[in-house]
């Protein structure tokens, strides 16, 4: 099945001359290639010449995915996977980077007028520490990272983020890229019977791709969003702003929010917490603990622990470790975060690991770009292969509540 | 960064973080990203030549007659070398990387000591 998903444009989005455009799809269809025809060729590769290589030198099999990734290193056909896979992701930032280094300009300008006109709050403090978890490196390989301001009022690592993100999901996550949001808002609405959250916090929000989504569903809902990243929430409102949704952002810390004690009834994040750190962990849990009202929901949406896979598996999830930029991507997976969350303050019983199934078929049913029905009936359905972009089926959710009278 | 303060702003361009090795071979890892760079631009170009095609049947133009019969003047000259110095720049953003890693110093040991710090409670 051909791979055509196409982003939807909005106002922020950076525009790409022909050229631009063809390296897009170039690298979106680098990472297709590289996750359908070489990444299988991994486990054949391990089973009938790394392993036995391993075995001829130790002998024995290697016992967890540290001896799998020595014995994997040497081997020629996981050079050319890997070394591929990375040049994939240089390519895919680079081919997005030329549009917005020409329009820098005009992008910061149309950010402040569509915020200029935007009813929603948007703050950004004077003063900020950025966690060293996000400026130690350029997480994913994204030059500039979050963080980075070229010039006063910057967005431009966000517009990266925005187009960059869509290609890196190859389509999967749907033409506005909010697949995590809108599963989760299915998941709430499909499995939390008459659970119906007035005050709405996504953490960790990025450009707001997952945000928007509660906003859609839940009209009635105050949402905010926040992030560590200015140039993201700026960007962020201005997006918002052009979507017609009113959500509100702010530049904060998950760990350390200003937010009042029990003001939220929903706390979410997707694809947050595996790009924080072993001590930021715990304390965003302490904060979503003390942030819910007595019976409101935390739902992360992010990588399931090591301990839910066999060793080939974990070996080359870690590879995002050792290969993009992400030093959480490994520790986080041996971290108990259901112990996490009950050291927060949450109820064992109230705290499990959930499947949230993904909503591309949504994305067909409103005849998006590229969308086919049987096109995302195919990513739909398909059997996940570890290291794909997106699980077969659905995203992974640890969900907690916490108890009605506040205390566990 | 800008230079002055009339300089464009510039986008960055490479992302901080020791890049790792692949291939023990010194140079294979460069030539790797030097081909797929290359598949990339002929990607492009027989996107552009696909678009010309479509623009010109839409316009009842036989675009392969015109091709072989086009003069190149200075400007269409320039054109085409500018275009090549350009596509240097990108083959060979592995070379500027290694070159700007080694102006800040940051090395593999800075890569693996931010995993260790970041992992520890």
């Amino acid at each position: 099945m051909l791979n055509t998903f196409q982003q939807r444009a909005h106002a922020m989005l950076p525009a790409a001359t022909h050229d631009e455009s063809s390296r897009q799809e170039f690298a979106k269809s680098l990472k297709q290639f590289v996750q359908e025809a070489l990444l299988p060729g991994l486990q054949p590769v391990f089973a009938r010449r790394a392993a036995a290589k391993f075995a001829d030198e130790h002998g024995r099999a290697p016992a967890d995915r540290r001896e799998i990734r020595s014995a994997m290193l040497s081997d020629p056909y996981f050079q050319t996977y890997a070394s591929t896979n990375r040049v994939s992701q240089e390519l895919m930032w680079a081919s997005v980077t030329d549009s917005i280094d020409r329009e820098l300009p005009q992008l910061i300008d149309r950010a402040k007028s569509l915020s200029a006109a935007a009813t929603a709050n948007l703050k950004i403090p004077e003063k900020f520490a950025v966690p060293r978890y996000v400026s130690a490196l350029d997480i994913h390989c994204m030059p500039g990272g979050y963080t980075t301001e070229v010039a006063p009022g910057d967005v431009s690592v966000a517009a990266l983020y925005d187009r960059g993100a869509y290609l890196y999901c190859i389509g999967y996550c749907g033409p506005n890229n909010d697949d995590f949001g809108v599963s989760v808002c299915n998941y709430v609405k499909r499995n939390l019977k008459g659970f119906k959250p007035q005050r709405i916090l996504d953490l960790g929000c990025t450009v707001g791709h997952s945000t928007l989504p509660y906003k859609e569903r839940f009209p009635d809902a105050e949402v905010w969003g926040i992030d560590v990243g200015a140039p993201l929430v700026r960007y962020a409102h201005a997006r918002a702003a052009a979507l017609g949704a009113e959500v509100h952002f702010a530049q904060m810390n998950a760990e350390a929010t200003e937010f009042e004690s029990g003001s939220f009834d929903l706390i979410v994040s997707h694809i947050l917490l595996h790009e924080t750190s072993a001590k930021a962990m715990p304390r965003i849990m302490h904060e979503c603990h003390r942030l819910l009202a007595p019976g409101g929901y935390m739902i992360h949406a992010d990588l399931p622990p090591f301990d839910r896979m066999d060793a080939f598996t974990q070996f080359i999830l870690d590879n995002e470790t050792w290969y993009n930029n992400e030093p959480f991507w490994g520790a986080m997976r041996d971290m108990d975060q259901i112990q996490l969350c009950v050291d927060a303050g949450f109820a064992r019983d109230n705290i499990y690991f959930s499947t949230a199934p993904m909503a591309i078929l949504e994305a067909a049913a409103h005849s998006a770009a590229g969308y086919t029905d049987a096109a995302a009936q195919a990513v739909a359905d398909r059997e996940f292969a570890a290291g794909e972009f997106a699980p077969g089926g659905g995203w992974e959710v640890l969900v907690a509540q916490k108890s009605l009278n506040g205390h566990e | 960064m800008t230079s002055g303060s009339d300089a464009k702003p510039r986008v960055v361009r490479h992302a901080k973080g020791k890049r790792p090795k692949f291939s023990q071979v010194a140079g294979v890892d460069e030539l790797m990203s030097m081909v797929l760079v290359l598949a990339s631009e002929l990607c492009v170009l027989r996107d552009r030549v696909d678009a010309m095609e479509r623009v010109g049947a839409r316009n009842g133009i036989d675009f392969a007659a015109e091709i072989e019969r086009l003069p190149l003047d200075q400007a269409a000259l320039e054109a085409r070398e500018a275009r090549r110095q350009d596509l240097f720049q990108r083959l060979y953003y592995l070379a500027r990387k290694e070159a700007e890693e080694l102006e800040a110093v940051d090395t593999a040991e800075r890569y693996k000591a931010v995993i260790d710090e970041i992992a520890k409670p």
